[in-house]
């Protein structure tokens, strides 16, 4: 029903490359202990970043989760300070000192990965009210899963956007887990769209292993916005092929090998790929083409990562909201 | 002899796109799940004590009538879930060799269609709680539910209160066959996608089993030219297109088209219309596959659908034959 243009197509398919991409090197390097720190991948999740995203404009804003980096990756983030983030390094987009948790890129829009559950809600909001009362019609594109769902923060801001109208839209990457816990263990419901209508959204439920659903779905929620409609919460049904952390992580069993390769048959990548050479629009060489650009890109950001310094000592102190005196608790 | 009254419900009817590009309804699981209970207690107080019904990952089933498991049993089938329309094909499947009398759906024409791609044989009380439905009623619960026992016991025979409805036979070169119960639409479409239809842009030939003219979806763009009812054998070929009509229909609800019609014409059962990829094949208002450049496919409508259970003539005959009252007390009369 709507509308794809062949460059919209083979962009929706390259974002999800560079996100895969990405975080599989990214996994590697965490679990051989070259990257400190915690990681929480998105592999498995692209069609939903990649979807939404290719809509968006830089004056558009996200808010991003503790599992954020396809989201940057994918608002055309800089691979380059991404790595040195992950890396600590001090050319990183926090200068070192914030980690995978804390990228972000205000230039983009992209208002911060978060290492609370359902911090994103309440902050997206914000932004899309400041988009309504400077008078643009920018919108705020708020990613959060299923966990988040069931935080306080989400049910105030998701009223808050309700009440006010706001160009806002929540994306709930339901992959089926919260950390450790299915979600039949922490809901007492499955579609937690159901919960749009309590507070006077629509709300709607689409496959986020199908990229092009995803993009026509968030592309008339996103429409809406921008028209001066209000809010749209969309359930996209995803799933990480890799831990809650890590790639194989903390060794916790909480779910079977053979799930994992029975949601890896309907891999978001693959699906697309089959689609665009059923179209003409890509080979299979051509698809290798555009793996193999993003690994070389990946493999350049990360030896830039691993060739700058780590931040100084004396940095400590800078980038906050107070002084070093009031930091400190001292007079 | 009591009874077995299948349920078979669709989690994921009543939510998809048409949210936000037309006005449909969101049909929330808490009030699948309150209905589901009422027709349980309705096919009880028709005497059913045994249910067998299709596991979802949503447990609507189960929670409906975790309080009613001293009352009646009801058996959960072994079939895998899968969170897809394939769940209740394959649980259709199965529920042929449960001893099923009657079965309840809930869902729209999607899911009765699953069914009956699975087992299209049982009596079927469909009860309306997706999109665009054409198939199932708007039927309070409770009286579906005693409507399904009655027929399930027998005090009611199918034969008496329900009808074999057409279908659209799919038949793809070189693929699966496949089935619609309303309609077949060729789109010019290169994807599934959203699934659903709201614009008549890529309308291309749409072959209707029923051209209604008061319900939502492609039927009723048949049903503004050419009214056919399922009691009327035959089917309705639509070719979309500028050069005749355009007609003004609901193609989703709450949402009245253009649509630009070329060609309209009556064929009879039995009789293939054949339609020619690339494009998308939409059954019963969803795209569903797609056809390759030059493939062929031939759609036929026939009258082999499932039995639809007449609801309001089940209970009509069960007032005339005193199945929910006593005899007479002695002394009193009717007036």
């Amino acid at each position: 029903m709507t509308d794809i243009a062949a460059d919209v197509l083979l962009d929706i398919h390259n974002r999800m490359v560079r996100i895969r991409t990405f975080e599989e090197e990214a996994g590697k390097l965490m679990e051989s202990g070259k990257i400190p720190g915690a990681l929480h991948l998105y592999v498995g999740e692209e069609a939903v970043a990649a979807g939404v995203m290719v809509h968006l404009r830089d004056s558009d804003q996200i808010t991003s989760t503790h599992r954020g980096h396809g989201h940057l990756v994918a608002k055309g983030g800089d691979l380059q300070k991404m790595y040195a983030e992950l890396f600590g390094r001090a050319t990183g987009y926090c200068k070192g000192k914030g980690g995978s948790m804390h990228i972000s890129d205000l230039d983009l829009g992209m208002l911060g990965a978060n290492g609370i559950v359902g911090a994103g809600p309440p902050i997206a909001i914000g932004a899309a009210f400041s988009n309504k009362y400077r008078g643009t019609d920018d919108v705020t594109c708020c990613f959060f899963g299923d966990g988040a769902s069931n935080e306080g923060t989400f049910h105030e801001a998701a009223n808050m956007a309700a009440l006010y109208k706001l160009p806002v839209i929540f994306v709930c990457e339901n992959n089926g887990f919260g950390e450790f816990t299915r979600q039949e263990r922490h809901q007492a419901i499955h579609d937690i769209a159901d919960r749009a209508a309590g507070y006077g959204m629509p709300g709607i439920v689409v496959d986020g292993m199908d990229a092009l659903a995803v993009y026509e779905s968030a592309g008339e929620a996103i429409a809406r916005a921008r028209r001066g409609d209000g809010p749209t919460f969309l359930e996209y049904k995803t799933y990480r092929y890799f831990d809650h952390v890590g790639v194989r992580g903390m060794g916790v069993i909480y779910r079977e090998d053979s799930e994992v390769l029975e949601w890896r048959q309907r891999d978001p990548i693959a699906l697309m790929e089959a689609r665009l050479a059923e179209q003409g629009l890509l080979s299979a060489d051509g698809a290798a083409q555009v793996h193999e650009a993003a690994l070389a890109e990946v493999r350049e950001a990360i030896a830039f990562a691993e060739a700058s310094p780590f931040p100084e000592p004396s940095a400590l102190m800078e980038d906050i909201y107070t002084t070093a005196a009031g930091a400190g608790g001292a007079a | 002899m009591p009874g077995v009254v299948g349920l078979v419900v669709n989690p994921a009817s009543g939510k998809d796109i048409r949210r936000l590009v037309a006005s449909a309804s969101v049909f929330d699981n808490r009030e699948k799940l309150s209905i589901v209970r009422r027709a349980v207690l309705g096919a009880m107080a028709a005497g059913i004590d045994r249910f067998v019904y299709m596991p979802d990952c949503h447990g609507i089933v189960s929670a409906a009538v975790e309080d009613l498991v001293e009352d009646a049993v009801f058996e959960r089938l072994p079939s895998p879930v899968t969170d897809s329309a394939l769940d209740t094909t394959r649980a259709a499947d199965r529920m042929r060799e449960s001893g099923v009398g009657c079965v309840i759906t809930l869902g729209g024409d999607g899911t009765n269609r699953a069914f009956a791609m699975g087992w299209r044989d049982p009596p079927l009380v469909a009860i309306s709680t997706g999109t665009n439905n054409v198939f199932p009623e708007m039927v309070e619960g409770t009286i579906a539910g005693a409507a399904a026992g009655l027929v399930a016991s027998g005090a009611v025979r199918s034969g008496e209160a329900s009808r074999q409805v057409k279908t659209v036979h799919v038949s793809v070169d070189g693929e699966k066959d496949d089935l619609a119960l309303i309609d077949a639409v060729l789109l010019d479409e290169a994807f599934v996608g959203a699934r659903a239809i709201w614009s008549p842009v890529r309308l291309k030939t749409l072959v209707l089993a029923r051209a209604e003219p008061a319900v939502v979806g492609m039927s009723a763009i048949g049903g503004l030219l050419h009214p056919l009812p399922d009691s009327v054998d035959g089917g309705l070929v639509v070719e979309a297109g500028p050069g005749g009509h355009v007609v003004t229909a609901p193609i989703a609800p709450g949402l009245y088209t253009e649509v630009p019609v070329r060609t309209f014409r009556q064929v009879g059962l039995g009789e293939t219309v054949g339609v020619c990829g690339p494009g998308v094949l939409a059954l019963d208002g969803e795209r569903e596959r797609r056809l390759k450049p030059g493939q062929s496919a031939g759609l036929t409508v026939r009258r082999d659908g499932p039995l639809v259970v007449d609801v309001q003539l089940v209970l009509k005959l069960a007032a005339a034959r005193g199945l929910f009252r006593t005899a007479w007390s002695e002394g009193t009369n009717g007036n």
